[in-house]
């Protein structure tokens, strides 16, 4: 075990940050912590790295408690959202620094530097001004700067946030292929839930300073414990619908005049909030007997190349659907007929 | 740490109190003849000498506590426990410290209820030296350590140890003296409390008469300041807006020469305007003499009095108030005025309706400065004010005049202080903390707007005579050194500067036989090393004022801001009461006026040192503290490299700013610690114009050479081939 939460309480003045959490990232995993903005997930991380000290509870790296160590006594590092290379060192020098600190000779310093920059690809640009880097390659940086330290733990916090659309995909599958590769114990922030998904072998979803739910990303995907986990993990529809437990296992959920059997363990009979995925709405153009399905008007269609994105007036509110049909598209007043694959109907308070 | 720091310092503080002399000794410790009596002598004692020896019991419980301090760094503990023990034993032996120090004094207990309770003393004590400092120094760094041990300030000892050292200083050379201004406010000569005295010092006819208003005879001091400082602040906040909107705001060709008009006063000590104004106005000077010659008209004393003053704190403070408006101007968003254009505002709408409205704060800001200015202005009264007293003038003739009252500078201070104090908080009242004019990280790519003609044509026939006023007066007081006797003999000379600082040649080698020499490296000595311990200190104060989070941080920061805006001969008078008897007695020493110009100068340090840190992100620091370099690594490392413009504003202003000093200083002088400005004063009192410009400028040139020195000594920072923001990487 290599990070453990113990009752983790923070509080700045008045405002409390973190609530009271507890969890545990396993050696040689990527977890990462997910939350909108002001979950308490960026100070989270800031208490593992020692930047901010809690007001209760305990923390432990390694199997050593560190509650009261501050940054640079714990085993740590930390890439940073912006980077924080140093404007006035080169790269080489960036990366030599911790380096030095840990009180490497100005060689050994040299030589490890030169390792990390090879393992990021960089290994040619150690003369340069971090200024005169792209943003993808100051990213490789800042990790190659953390990673020769080879701490107990690696932190990220947003790390992709300054970089483009196509960038952010391949710099988060190269972090994911060398934590994979060097087996390093990874704790990331993120506010993207697809960034989330795509690297984390566990998430821990935050909401209000506290933990909502934590799982792998399947899970939280496929069963989200909380309405705000349907909400945020993806995009999700909420409707009212009514229950009838089935099986042991299976709940008959009804919404409008139609249908759908759902596997559920524990939610009682009658009304409850569901979640319904857009891409689990079949869009069809109504037919004669049609059975199980549910009415709608189509109120928005947009085209997006791979997709067309519809929003329709049902009698369970206003629903979101993708449909991978682009050719024949459905166009605003039109009549449709939704079906709900029952995958993607999540049962999330009875 | 977790051992070794509390071991190292209970031991230091413990070997002092064996090994060096309890109290201050008359000789300095250089002499060594203490060694042999430090158990023995009533004067050279070390701490427990003095305890066992000489019967002063109440150092005992300092040193016990002290002594559980190294118990607690010896004793198996956990991180926490030890923080607690240590925490415990240093408190108990600081206040102990403090309490024995205050309770105990020359003339045995120093209140009536002490001797009550433990009776007559029959040893006194004299005033703390080495060992018992070493003690302090210790306790505090024990303190420090302790609470970063139980987590407090990030469980990082160096800031902790910053913070104390800090705190501590700040408390000790800037609350303490101002607090002793107000008791001796309150005390009559022999030192017993009497709050009806205070009143009756200060509700006299010679302070608050306002007989000058109704035409007969004059108004009081307080009423002569507060005119002054009104004044001052209004005229010099108009032209530095004229200035700065000039330079910021229009094609104006000479923009240049306008900014070497603010470098001027920076190195110019604040009287040589004064003397310029008499060269010019006085009895001998240019304009009556001409009046004199071709009218006939008696040459008059107009310029002695309120004009004068008044023209002299116009011109030695509008540049001031342009540096602090330029910035001001500057921070106005060309955005906001570009967008009220596209909202059918013309430029003048624009200018009335959006610019100024968002320069407000600035402006009250600049009003503060010169108001501030003015009232701790004393070099410019003293040698233009005539009869037309104020406070600082008023204060000084109280200490070292005839009249040696104590009870009455005290009083006036106070007084000086309020009006200081009260300007200050309705200045923020007025303003609030929020300017709206700040310049955020997001790049604005709007061009100035111009301004409209008839601002344009305003601030030049305001802002051009001016400063052609300006480059006048300086030239007249540079020429001035250069004749016999300005006003009857104007044969080129180089006399006075022969006078001032000859050099001989002997078979003894070089003799300094000029009059100026003896002030002159007394106070490039004092400076040099004033001005690093300045730089230091305000830049570390910035750095945990801005990085740091830590209980009390808004206390500090408001504790700097205040002793900047406490003037000058307030500091002076409070460190004479303060520091010239137990238990820190300084008084005629180097020491005191190196202090004097630590603490009065910086606050500017901390200013400018927070303004830097600001624009520099936090999360470099943290990358470092991340990166196995602890605090102080981070500090010198990172931080440093990255302020260096900051550091050099720090350096720079602490040197030019002790060299240039009078208000304070004035009051801590002696014979054998003379400096130039103290020197130059006396000078000018006794008529003696010649030296006294000769060796101004000699200052002024020492100044920029030291400015240079210190500019290619730091360096610039390096930053990579490309320009590039202060952040860790693209925004």
């Amino acid at each position: 075990m290599s990070v453990e939460f113990h009752n983790v309480v923070k509080r700045y003045g008045e405002a409390t940050a973190v609530a009271g959490i507890s969890f545990t990232v396993e050696a040689g995993t990527l977890v990462t912590l997910l939350g909108p903005s002001g979950c308490g997930k960026t100070t989270t991380l800031r208490m593992i790295a020692g930047l901010e000290l809690p007001n209760e509870g305990r923390i432990s790296i390694a199997g050593r408690d560190v509650t009261t160590l501050g940054a640079t006594q714990r085993d740590v590092s930390m890439v940073f959202q912006s980077y924080a290379l140093f404007p006035h060192m080169n790269v080489l020098e960036n990366v030599c620094y911790g380096l030095r600190r840990s009180g490497q000779s100005r060689e050994d310093a040299a030589r490890h530097a030169r390792e990390g920059l090879r393992q990021v690809g960089l290994e040619s640009y150690e003369q340069r001004q971090p200024s005169e880097l792209s943003g993808g390659q100051q990213q490789r940086v800042a990790v190659a700067r953390a990673l020769v330290l080879k701490p107990s733990v690696l932190l990220f916090d947003e790390p992709l946030s300054n970089l483009d659309a196509r960038l952010r995909r391949q710099m988060r599958e190269e972090i994911r292929e060398l934590q994979l590769r060097l087996g390093l114990t990874v704790v990331y922030v993120t506010h993207d839930q697809q960034e989330a998904m795509a690297v984390s072998d566990r998430i821990i979803v935050m909401n209000a300073g506290r933990i909502e739910q934590q799982g792998s990303p399947r899970d939280l995907y496929e069963r989200p414990a909380t309405p705000f986990l349907a909400r945020f993990m993806g995009e999700s529809n909420p409707a009212r619908g009514l229950l009838r437990r089935l099986g042991p296992e299976t709940v008959r959920v009804r919404l409008g005049a139609c249908e759908i059997d759902v596997a559920n363990a524990n939610a009682a009979d009658g009304e409850a909030t569901v979640a319904i995925r857009p891409e689990a709405i079949a869009v069809e153009r109504p037919e004669n007997g049609d059975t199980n399905s549910l009415a709608g008007t189509i109120a928005r269609a947009s085209y997006l190349g791979t997709h067309m994105e519809y929003s329709i007036d049902t009698a369970a509110g206003l629903l979101f659907a993708t449909c991978p049909r682009v050719e024949r598209p459905l166009a605003v007043g039109d009549p449709v007929a939704l079906q709900l694959a029952p995958r993607g109907v999540i049962v999330v308070e009875s | 740490m977790t051992s070794r720091a509390p071991l190292a310092w209970s031991a230091a503080g413990l070997i002092a109190a064996v090994a060096l002399p309890w109290y201050a000794l008359q000789e300095g410790l250089d002499s060594g003849a203490w060694l042999t009596g430090l158990w023995s002598s009533e004067d050279y004692a070390s701490g427990f000498g003095q305890i066992v020896e000489q019967g002063r019991w109440w150092l005992a419980p300092v040193l016990l506590a002290l002594m559980a301090c190294l118990a607690a760094a010896l004793v198996p503990a956990t991180r926490q426990q030890r923080g607690t023990l240590l925490l415990i034993a240093s408190t108990a032996g600081l206040l102990l410290f403090v309490a024995q120090a205050l309770g105990i004094g020359l003339r045995g207990w120093t209140a009536a209820w002490l001797t009550g309770l433990f009776g007559e003393l029959e040893v006194r004590q004299v005033g703390l030296g080495a060992g018992g400092a070493v003690v302090l120094v210790a306790l505090l760094s024990l303190l420090s350590i302790g609470l970063a041990l139980r987590g407090n300030f990030g469980g990082d000892a160096f800031v902790a140890g910053a913070v104390t050292t800090v705190a501590a200083s700040i408390v000790l050379f800037t609350a303490w003296p101002i607090l002793r201004i107000l008791v001796q406010a309150f005390q009559d000569g022999d030192g017993v409390l009497a709050p009806v005295l205070l009143l009756e010092r200060l509700a006299t006819e010679k302070i608050w008469s306002l007989r000058c208003l109704s035409g007969g005879g004059r108004c009081g001091v307080a009423w002569n300041t507060l005119f002054l400082a009104i004044g001052c602040g209004v005229g010099t906040t108009v032209l530095g807006l004229a200035f700065a909107l000039i330079v910021t705001r229009t094609s104006f060709g000479f923009k240049k020469t306008l900014r070497v008009l603010t470098v001027l006063p920076i190195v110019t000590p604040p009287f040589v305007i004064g003397l310029a104004l008499i060269l010019v106005f006085g009895r001998a000077g240019l304009v009556n003499q001409f009046l004199e010659w071709s009218m006939g008209i008696e040459p008059t004393r107009w310029i002695y009095g309120f004009h004068g003053v008044f023209l002299a704190q116009l011109f030695a403070f509008t540049p001031v108030a342009f540096l602090v408006l330029i910035g001001v101007v500057e921070g106005v968003s060309p955005t906001l005025e570009e967008a009220s254009q596209t909202l059918r505002a013309d430029r003048w709408a624009t200018f009335t309706t959006v610019s100024l409205p968002l320069m407000r704060p600035g402006l009250a800001n600049a009003f503060l400065v010169g108001f501030i200015e003015s009232i701790a202005d004393f070099g410019n009264p003293i040698v233009l004010g005539g009869d037309y007293g104020v406070l600082s003038t008023e204060i000084y003739f109280a200490v070292v005049g005839a009249q040696l009252d104590y009870g009455r500078a005290a009083s006036l201070a106070l007084l000086l202080l309020v009006f200081a104090l009260g300007a200050f908080f309705l200045q923020r009242r007025i303003v609030g903390t929020g300017s709206y004019a700040t310049i955020s990280g997001k790049g604005d790519s709007g061009l100035p707007t111009p301004l409209p003609a008839a601002a344009r044509r305003a601030a030049a026939c305001v802002a051009l005579p001016w400063a052609a006023f300006t480059l006048i007066l300086y030239g007249f007081a540079f020429v001035g050194g250069f004749v016999k006797v300005w006003g009857r003999d104007y044969t080129p000379t180089l006399d006075h500067y022969a006078k001032a600082f000859a050099v001989e040649h002997t078979a003894d080698g070089l003799i300094w036989t000029g009059a100026a020499w003896n002030s002159f490296w007394t106070t490039l000595k004092l400076a040099a090393i004033a001005a690093p311990l300045t730089a230091a200190l305000g830049l570390i104060a910035a750095w945990l004022l801005v990085r740091q989070r830590f209980a009390g941080r808004a206390a500090l920061e408001f504790a700097t801001m205040l002793s900047f805006a406490v003037p000058g001969t307030v500091i002076g008078v409070a460190y004479v009461f303060a520091f010239n008897v137990p238990p820190i007695e300084i008084t005629g020493t180097a020491m005191i006026i190196v202090l004097c110009f630590i603490f009065r100068n910086m606050p500017v340090g901390v200013r400018a040192g927070m303004a830097a840190m600001s624009q520099i992100d936090r999360s470099l620091d943290e990358a470092s503290l991340t990166l196995r370099g602890r605090a102080p690594q981070t500090l010198f490392y990172v931080v440093l490299p990255l302020l260096r413009p900051a550091l050099v504003g720090a350096l720079v202003y602490g040197f030019v700013r002790a060299v240039t000093t009078v208000s304070a200083v004035v009051f801590l002088v002696t014979a054998e610690y003379e400096l130039a400005t103290t020197y130059i004063i006396l000078r000018v009192i006794n008529g003696d114009y010649g030296l006294a410009i000769a060796y101004s400028c000699a200052l002024i040139v020492l100044m920029l050479a030291v400015i240079l020195l210190i500019q290619f000594a730091v360096g610039e920072r390096r930053l990579g081939r490309r320009a590039v923001a202060l952040k860790g990487g693209p925004a």
